[in-house]
């Protein structure tokens, strides 16, 4: 398996089946004596794996050779758990190679469980200001103006507009390590940014001068200037700050003040400390690790929630200082997610981790686009708002669907209120609502057989690599790039595509990762391109008779659980995989919550609200609220570098 | 019509030749033109269009008799017949078959639906002149993409025949042309004052940061030398415009369609007049705008509207005329506008040619043929205007946008399946349509009935999808047939032609009724347009 990707994640997820890891559990138990890395695991690699992973060849770029001690070994977190992965699933040495024992493989995975895993403590990640994501920076110029920046534009139905002038201009912000936009750590500030930041600013400077009401005087400025800048900077400002301020404002009046206060509003919207987050939170340079203070607090709350700056009402409780107490926190993380302000959760957080960016209409058409992506999105916003519990998000008795979706509801789209089109308008998208789905639920319950999310993803491969990383949160390797193609059916036989992709999956090195894409793919093929259900395979002719065969759902789990048909596999994903989705949607939600993609010091946040999501059938909201009240969001670690230049 | 949508928040520029600009406008042009071109006073040529979404209701827009000079404008024509001596109205334009909506959007300034690797002609205008002016050329808009046919939402086309974006915010428009940052000094100051209060800003923050921060800092820190670098390269090269740009008044934000389009219009005479670029493209809608006019009091989307024959109505019919009044409206607005700027000896219209039209004619049908094409201004003399030229066959656009591009300088030996000039234009000789003689009858056979004679639309707005053969002597015969057969024999291609047509007749009200073809024949023309270009 050259083409398996080693250290491409940051050491935390179990890639073994759960029957896996509790084989190794009750064999060796946390009690037994550590196992020592010098004398026990290095011999162990140097026999079985650096004869490809070290010195001259370093296959997949993993090189083994270099490491020697402990030391060496904490150096490399990302490496353990994907050597772990593949000794404990047999991946890995290959076939032709001699294969390690049980009692080999035991002694690397105890060292691996009770030396490494086992020493990790709980503590925060490197305190970095990064500068606001594009959402994040039109939500906030919209709480600090009162008005959404907009574009001047008719919006005529069927057509597509980006309506936000913010949006619009700036530069799409990619999605950073964590697989997510609000970690713009890689997303540099450039010229061209810059220019656009100008731009808006002056653009909002414009607006709000035009729609401010009353006289503009040295004692209006004033008001206005010490309501305005804190808020921009999401912290008190200096007495000396608001001076230097006044004092440009100083003995004018009419349009020279005008003029002069749009000037100081401007250095405000294009200071680092607006146009980033964390530069002024006051440190203790004596402390190597220390609390945020309310106002980071505050911020880190609004920004996860609301992925927007805090309103006011937050902004007064940080600035009592009674921010950290649990019940006062408590009621303020309730009133956020209760406020339709949380719709950004979904809207941003759940569309970047399932990638419902990606969900087209076969005909492109604007309306069954947007009724195909609103789905989802209006699902996930209830799943998050109405404290529903996170295994929700594969099977549920609730969804939502209009009269474009309705078809795909068989007898439950009975419950929608009819919609009427007005006279003369062709077409149009009518809002969702919400029913239950009683004779569905099966084919149609849970977010995977939605049908935008099913028509994203093209053939059984792309929607059993979906199941597989977004939702059971594997990280697959990138296929290698020499695939054999999948061989066209020969002369006298006739293979359905299942057929042919099962001589293909013959292949070890494809069998690797196919072995787990393809059951979950396959039980999807019941489903058409747009999503429909189909109960019989495209008739073949044979000899003039038509043979119609049943389409063939049925597959095994690397486990060895069988099923017959996706609604049974939607049950193994709610019990024997309950658990790989509920860590999965945790370490997303963190990782989210953090801007910044996991470390290892966030390792025991995630093993306890998995533990405590597991053990309650825990719902969203005690999951926010978990990652809310974690060491990695409420801590900070002050590292000191050495200045760049 | 009245136009009480017309309120008074857009007043930035109103009164055009300078009554409420407090600018001191009047000849500055003159003055520029002058040093620029050592000595030779000669007006710049500009070029502007206008594009008409989802084609006519051919009885209110066609002109029919009349010759060159002596004409009276349709129905449709009325908001703007006040310009008629400026005008240049262009007849039996388009080709045979009928037009998709994208397809009718490319026709427009590609000449054929099928010219889809080359530049509009708009852009090989903006690449002959656009070099000149600080902003090459404005593709611009009303309404957001049509993504099921992104043809839909594009006339102007790059050389490698790919849409152009377009913008549609009169504000972005005239922050682009009038407050550049780097192109005027005052501008350039602002910003200059404005890097070193926020460097101080980023300073400060380095000084108590005792963090991980100085790499976050130093990418702000390389960005503000970048920008002063870049203030500091534009030096004195754009000083040149006399215009004090800070004085205009930027546009409010508009409070409905009509008032975006007016002051896009607004912005589109104010960049000619400033010389700020030569050539601009506007789309008034998508070439199927589904927009609604609730402003007008329509409340039915204009597409569906168009389609007047399958969806008729007479309240319909009124809604769509509603439209394109309001269309030809801004056609008006725009040649008043640009007639209210001095320029050089004459006005900006003078000194301009401007192109309106759509890329369809019947806009139920799809016809590709009689196509409404206007020109306005005599480009410098370019142009003889006043007249209505109907051509005696079918005239291919790609004809006449070759002819307007080497008006302007472009030396092409063809463009899309044109080869020749369309002769006319500058007053020269053309092949103008002529009324050919022919019988006119009508015969019963076998329980059908033929008839020959005039096709024509009903222009009883209250009987729109009803047609009529005109037979000398007799009474015409009402013809009110479904779609199907409306669109199967292209009914509105033979519109105003003679043909002979056979077809089922009964009895309604006293009166003979045909309400099913068999069988058309065109007397001197195609029985069937075929689908070129579908």
């Amino acid at each position: 398996m050259q083409h398996r990707c080693f250290g491409r994640y940051w050491g935390l997820k179990f890639k073994s089946s759960f029957l896996c890891l509790i084989a190794v559990g009750l064999c060796f138990s946390p009690m037994l004596a550590q196992a020592d890395f010098e004398h026990e695991v290095l011999p162990f690699l140097e026999k079985h794996c650096v004869k490809c992973h070290g010195g001259e060849k370093t296959k997949g770029d993993v090189d083994l050779s270099k490491i020697k001690t402990m030391a060496d070994a904490d150096s490399h977190p990302d490496l353990w758990e994907t050597v772990s992965f593949v000794l404990e699933d047999r991946e890995m040495p290959p076939e032709d190679e001699a294969q390690p024992t049980e009692e080999e493989v035991a002694v690397f995975s105890k060292w691996y469980k009770n030396d490494y895993l086992g020493k990790i403590e709980s503590k925060p990640g490197i305190f970095q200001p990064r500068r606001l994501s594009g959402p994040e920076y039109r939500n906030t110029m919209r709480s600090l103006f009162g008005f959404d920046l907009e574009v001047n534009v008719v919006e005529a139905e069927q057509t597509i507009t980006e309506k936000s002038l913010v949006m619009k201009l700036l530069p799409t912000d990619p999605p950073g390590a964590s697989g997510f936009v609000n970690d713009t750590r890689a997303a540099r500030l450039s010229t061209t940014i810059w220019d656009q930041y100008s731009y808006l600013a002056d653009f909002a400077l414009e607006q709000f001068s035009s729609e401010r009401t009353g006289p503009l005087n040295s004692e209006t400025a004033e008001k206005l200037v010490r309501d305005f800048v804190p808020r921009a900077f999401r912290r008190p400002v200096s007495e000396d700050r608001f001076s230097g301020i006044l004092k440009k404002l100083e003995g004018k009046s009419g349009d020279a003040l005008e003029v002069a206060l749009k000037a100081e509003l401007k250095t405000v919207l294009m200071s680092p400390a607006f146009l980033y987050r964390g530069f002024l939170m006051p440190t203790d340079p004596k402390r190597k690790r220390q609390p945020v203070d309310d106002f980071e607090l505050a911020e880190r709350l609004s920004y996860f929630i609301w992925e927007d700056m805090p309103d006011r009402e937050l902004f007064e409780i940080a600035g009592s200082g009674e921010l950290k107490q649990p019940e006062v926190m408590a009621a303020q993380i309730d009133r956020m997610i209760a406020s339709p302000k949380s719709r950004t959760l979904a809207e941003s957080f759940g569309s970047q981790w399932l990638l419902l960016d990606q969900i087209k209409d076969q005909r492109n058409d604007p309306v069954n686009l947007k009724a195909l992506k609103n789905q989802p999105l209006d699902f996930l916003h209830y799943l998050f708002a109405e404290n529903r519990p996170v295994m929700e998000l594969v099977d549920s008795k609730v969804t939502f669907a209009n009269d474009i979706t309705a078809k795909y509801y068989g007898n439950d789209r009975k419950q929608l209120k009819r919609v009427n089109k007005p006279k003369g308008v062709e077409r149009m998208a009518t809002p969702n609502q919400k029913i239950d789905l009683i004779t569905s639920v099966g084919e149609r319950g849970g977010i995977i057989t939605m049908p935008g999310v099913l028509a994203m993803n093209e053939g059984p491969i792309q929607r059993g690599t979906w199941m597989l990383r977004q939702l059971l949160g594997e990280h697959l390797g990138e296929p290698p790039p020499d695939i054999p193609p999948i061989q066209s059916s020969s002369k006298g036989k006739n293979l359905s595509f299942r057929e042919r992709f099962e001589q293909h999956r013959s292949d070890k090195s494809c069998a690797l990762c196919h072995d787990k894409i393809d059951p979950l793919g396959f039980a999807l093929e019941g489903y058409n391109k747009a999503g429909d259900v189909i109960r019989k395979e495209p008739t073949k002719k044979k000899g003039g008779i038509e043979k119609v065969s049943k389409v063939d759902t049925s597959g095994q789990m690397p486990n060895g659980k069988a099923f017959a048909n996706f609604t049974e596999l939607k049950s193994i994903l709610m019990t024997d995989e309950r658990e790989k989705i509920t860590r999965n949607a945790i370490e997303q939600t963190m990782a989210y919550a953090l801007c910044r993609k996991l470390e290892r010091g966030d390792r025991p946040t995630v093993d306890a609200l998995t533990t405590k999501i597991l053990d309650e059938n825990g719902t969203w909201r005690d999951l926010i609220h978990g990652i809310a009240n974690s060491v990695p969001f409420r801590e900070t670690l002050n590292v000191k570098k050495t200045l760049a230049k | 019509m009245t136009r009480t949508w017309n309120t008074s928040r857009r007043h930035f520029l109103r009164g055009a030749a300078g009554a409420l600009v407090p600018l001191p406008f009047l000849n500055i042009m003159e003055n520029t033109a002058a040093k620029n071109l050592a000595g030779e006073v000669e007006a710049p040529l500009r070029f502007m269009t206008l594009f008409k979404p989802n084609g006519v209701h051919p009885p209110s827009w066609n002109i029919n008799g009349g010759t060159e000079s002596d004409f009276r404008m349709s129905p449709l024509m009325a908001p703007f017949s006040k310009h008629k001596d400026d005008l240049l109205i262009l007849d039996n334009m388009g080709d045979f078959g009928f037009s998709s909506h994208a397809n009718s959007a490319r026709r427009f300034l590609a000449g054929q639906s099928n010219n889809t690797k080359a530049a509009s002609m708009d852009q090989f205008i903006a690449d002959k002149i656009g070099g000149d002016t600080p902003t090459r050329s404005l593709e611009l808009t009303t309404e957001g993409l049509f993504t099921n046919q992104i043809g839909c939402s594009y006339i102007s086309y790059d050389q490698k025949g790919d849409p152009i974006p377009r913008e549609s915010d009169p504000q972005l428009i005239f922050d682009r042309l009038f407050r550049n940052p780097m192109g005027d000094p005052a501008q350039r100051k602002k910003m200059t004052n404005l890097l070193d209060r926020v460097s101080d800003d980023a300073k400060s923050i380095q000084r108590k940061s005792g963090r991980e921060d100085s790499e976050t800092l130093d990418e702000y820190f390389t960005v503000l030398r970048e920008t002063e670098q870049r203030l500091e390269n534009m030096g004195d090269t754009s000083a040149a415009t006399k215009v004090d740009f800070t004085k205009l008044k930027r546009p409010l934000p508009a409070a409905n369609l009509d008032e975006q389009v007016e002051t896009m219009l607004d912005l589109v005479a104010l960049a000619m007049w400033t010389d700020q670029t030569r050539c601009i493209s506007y789309m008034l809608g998508n070439s199927n705008s589904r927009m609604i006019f609730d402003f007008l009091g329509v409340t039915e989307q204009h597409h569906y509207l168009s389609h007047f024959f399958r969806n008729f109505s007479r309240h319909n019919i009124d809604g769509l005329l509603k439209i394109s009044l309001w269309h030809m409206e801004k056609f008006d607005y725009l040649l008043t506008k640009l007639k209210s700027y001095k320029d050089h000896n004459g006005t900006l219209l003078d000194n301009s040619i401007v192109l309106f039209g759509s890329g369809m004619g019947h806009s139920d049908n799809h016809t590709a043929q009689r196509i409404p094409i206007v020109l306005a201004g005599n480009g410098g003399g370019r142009l003889k205007t006043g007249r209505y030229l109907r051509y005696s066959e079918n005239q291919d656009l790609s004809r006449l946008h070759l002819t307007l591009m080497r008006q302007f300088g472009v030396d092409i030996p063809s463009y899309g399946e044109a080869t020749e000039a369309l002769p006319g234009l500058d007053g020269g000789e053309f092949d103008q349509f002529e009324e050919r003689p022919f019988d006119s009858w009508t015969k019963v056979e076998g329980g059908k009935l033929t008839v020959q004679g005039r096709l024509r639309m009903s222009e009883n707005l209250d009987e729109a999808k009803v047609f009529y053969m005109d037979v000398a002597g007799q009474d015409s015969v009402r013809i009110e047939i479904e779609f199907r057969d409306f669109h199967s024999f292209n009914f509105p291609y033979h519109v105003g032609t003679p043909i002979t047509l056979t077809g089922t007749v009964s009895e309604k009200n006293g009166r003979q009724v045909m309400s099913k073809i068999s069988t058309l024949k065109s007397v001197f023309g195609n029985s069937k347009p075929g689908t070129r270009n579908g």
